[in-house]
């Protein structure tokens, strides 16, 4: 009897044991799955931003008129911002809130610059869906 | 509490239509009213009765939900389900639409001119709010986009002297929002309401401002500045809003909107079910915990939701309604003796 409760408790403590390493591995990929899926697509969205930027810098460099220092002012406020983001902490508490501030500079400038990009922002805001 | 609200008119403004929202002009002679049939009309008193003196219908592909007239009286913007705001500018009767707006992604919800009348702000269901500056050839520039909320945006206005900007929201928060360094930030969030937060006033002071929500509550929040008496924790140079006085009890419905008459200090509300309601604070009560009365309550007032209610900035008393049945009506509000 005393040995049937000796080998219960044993199977239940090792099964545990088993069960949570393997749960934790399993967290583990997905985890990283998942970052990678969201960090890729706000890597890629930031990056459209600075590609965006930087060719504007280059339109706008060549000429200069008053009107175009405030433009070219917005430029460098989202470029300024986009070389700030920490791209290698995901645990930054503030990365939505910078993450929103650069959509609506990026907005900001469109409307200055008279254009309408041609990639869609993503529109499910700042939170994790899962 | 006495019946002390007169029916003056009633004018079906937007046949088959609803009546989104009313905006008086500054000297009160023009009030300008919107619809679900895409258009603006423009509305004057001759004699006894109001006119319609333009209809302003070319603008707009959708819905016109809000209109807001410059402070000069000389321009009216309207924000429209049609993702865009038009500028009115007026002469004599006629307005010729001088400038439209783009930039949100949807439906724009609301349209208010800073008291200097060389900013404007606008707000959407996209989430977000945008600050435009106007230059002297009536050039608009966007100053900025404010992805602060993360609901709808139902309404923006203006702090009556200051540049400091307060919008409403479906994630049932305020946001207030001020000029720094080039760019606008968010300077305060007011946390309270249990549901949707549709429309805002500020009292004449520009001290406090009202809130009113599909919890069926209006709040009156006061600003409080750094080393204020009362102590009030701030945080930095920044001032606090704390919620002063809840009303509730008072509405059935959600409650659409609220005034705040800039000559006497009184508050109207339009509610979803039908009435319309006046408030006035009750004399001597706590400057930190004020009090309010129901001084009048009109409950069949339109025959569909109440979804807005306008104080004339001249005439004491006078007041305009709308409502989802198409309809505009005028009304007198006479306090009574005693009070």
């Amino acid at each position: 009897m005393r040995d049937l409760l000796l080998l219960r408790r044993r199977f239940h403590g090792e099964g545990y044991r088993e069960g949570y390493e393997e749960g934790s591995s399993l967290g583990m990929i997905e985890g990283r799955q998942h970052g990678t899926l969201h960090g890729a697509k706000i890597g890629s969205e930031i990056g459209c931003y600075q590609g965006f930027a930087f060719a504007w810098r280059g339109l706008l460099h060549s000429c200069a008129t008053e009107r175009d220092s405030k433009k070219m002012k917005v430029l460098e406020a989202l470029i300024g911002m986009i070389q700030k983001f920490p791209y290698d902490d995901p645990t930054y508490d503030k990365l939505h809130e910078d993450l929103d501030r650069i959509r609506g500079k990026f907005k900001q400038l469109c409307s200055l610059l008279n254009v309408q990009p041609d990639f869609k922002i993503s529109t499910e805001g700042s939170g994790l869906s899962f | 509490m006495k019946d002390s609200l007169v029916l003056l008119s009633r004018i079906l403004a937007h046949p088959d239509s609803r009546c989104w929202f009313l905006a008086w002009n500054p000297a009160g002679t023009l009030l300008a009213s919107c619809g679900g049939d895409r258009s603006v009309r423009i509305w004057g008193r001759e004699g006894d009765s109001w006119i319609c003196k333009s209809v302003l219908c070319e603008g707009h592909q959708r819905t016109v939900r809000k209109v807001a007239w410059s402070p000069c009286g000389n321009y009216l913007a309207s924000a429209s389900f049609d993702a865009t705001t038009c500028i009115w500018k007026k002469n004599e009767d006629d307005f010729e639409c001088v400038t439209t707006l783009e930039g949100h992604e949807n439906e724009v919800k609301s349209v208010a001119w800073a008291p200097s009348g060389n900013l404007l702000a606008t707000c959407s269901r996209d989430k977000s709010v945008w600050v435009w500056e106007v230059d002297e050839e009536d050039e608009y520039e966007c100053v900025s986009v404010l992805n602060s909320h993360t609901q709808d945006v139902k309404h923006v206005v203006w702090h009556p002297s200051q540049e400091l900007l307060a919008s409403a929201s479906y994630d049932d928060t305020v946001k207030l929002y001020r000029e720094e360094e080039d760019d606008w930030v968010c300077c305060a969030t007011l946390e309270g309401h249990e549901s949707t937060v549709w429309s805002l006033a500020f009292d004449p002071s520009g001290q406090r401002l009202a809130s009113c929500s599909d919890d069926r509550t209006v709040r009156i929040w006061r600003q409080y500045l750094p080393g204020n008496e009362q102590g009030v924790a701030c945080s930095g140079s920044e001032a606090s809003w704390k919620c002063v006085c809840t009303l509730s009890g008072f509405h059935s419905r959600t409650i659409y909107d609220v005034a705040w008459c800039q000559l006497t200090g009184t508050l109207a509300t339009a509610c979803g079910d039908d009435a319309i309601r006046v408030f006035e604070e009750d004399p001597g009560s706590d400057p930190q915990q004020p009090t309010f009365s129901l001084t009048a309550h009109v409950p069949q007032a339109h025959s569909q939701d109440v979804n807005c209610v306008a104080w004339n900035p001249k005439e004491r008393g006078l007041l305009a309604s709308c409502s989802d049945d198409g309809e505009l009506a005028f009304w007198k509000y006479q306090p009574s003796e005693g009070i």
